[in-house]
């Protein structure tokens, strides 16, 4: 909207600026970085249990703070659609299938114990087993799904 | 954790929403042209960010301590079968939707109204484990 930042921040500015939050979330407050787990406490605290990690919230919200203000100082937030998977599905298929899929992220997060934040950035950095299986796994399958899509799909996705 | 402690969580929160939106991973072509293995943007960045955050872990580790929290604890756990099962669902929904939990912000904050929808998903999805993960107990 104002222009201030670039439509896309180079990856060498985003890339260490990330990292750079995973460090400080280790050196300052000895807390793991990741984004499904502070998910987690609001569902808790929707569902009426207490939240055993506030601080997950807190930092969720931040997480909201921060993306604002970057679509205020950068390119600024027009509405559209979901890309290429809109011009595959109508309206009407497009929300299950968005919805389908966030089930799957979330699910797949919960039983794994991590998402590409809390896996991918943090536990990968801390040198962790399975933050590092982790992260092959979903990555590798996420390129072949993607790729099995874009055959089946003629090209389209 | 300290109420300053939960205060530098929100900060580094904002910081965290910024470069994550700043990247364009809100937009679907960024992460969907990745694992196409079109555009090397997202693997640039997590290398970037997975190498920097692997250093300054190191120095960290040096030190031992954190600056509000005690000694330093960082999580390390063995792979279990849900890591792989898990990351494996994960994997299928990161493909479909081009996108992750953290993402899905950036998505909404950008103008993309069905990362809403993405986001209710990833409750609906977190609360159907809790059930069977209760249930298998």
């Amino acid at each position: 909207m104002l222009h201030v930042i670039p439509h896309q921040l180079p990856w060498w500015v985003a890339g260490p600026g990330v990292g750079a939050c995973v460090v400080l979330m280790y050196g300052l407050v000895n807390a793991k970085l990741g984004v499904s787990g502070g998910w987690l406490q609001l569902l808790r605290r929707a569902s009426g249990e207490p939240m055993t990690e506030p601080w997950r919230a807190w930092f969720n919200g931040g997480l909201v703070v921060g993306a604002v203000l970057a679509a205020v100082l950068g390119a600024g937030a027009a509405l559209h659609g979901y890309g290429r998977l809109s011009d595959l599905l109508g309206p009407p298929l497009l929300a299950p299938v968005a919805l389908l899929a966030g089930v799957a992220m979330g699910y797949g997060a919960r039983w794994a114990g991590g998402c590409t934040s809390g896996h991918g950035l943090s536990g990968c950095a801390a040198r962790s087993r399975e933050s590092l299986a982790a992260t092959a796994t979903f990555f590798s399958v996420a390129v072949g799904v993607t790729l099995l899509l874009h055959v089946a799909t003629g090209g389209t996705l | 954790m300290s109420r300053a402690g939960t205060a530098v969580c929100l900060v580094i929160g904002v910081a965290f929403g910024f470069f994550l939106t700043g990247s364009g991973l809100g937009d679907y072509h960024t992460i969907h042209d990745g694992l196409l293995l079109q555009d090397p943007y997202i693997y640039l960045m997590l290398a970037s960010s997975v190498g920097v955050a692997t250093l300054g872990v190191l120095a960290l580790e040096r030190r031992g301590r954190t600056v509000l929290e005690g000694p330093l604890a960082l999580p390390r756990h063995p792979v279990r079968r849900g890591t792989i099962l898990g990351s494996t669902v994960f994997g299928v929904g990161f493909a479909v939707g081009a996108t992750c939990p953290g993402i899905t912000v950036a998505m909404i904050a950008t103008g993309n109204v069905y990362g809403a929808v993405v986001l209710v998903g990833i409750f609906a999805g977190l609360w159907l484990r809790g059930r069977h993960e209760t249930g298998s107990r």
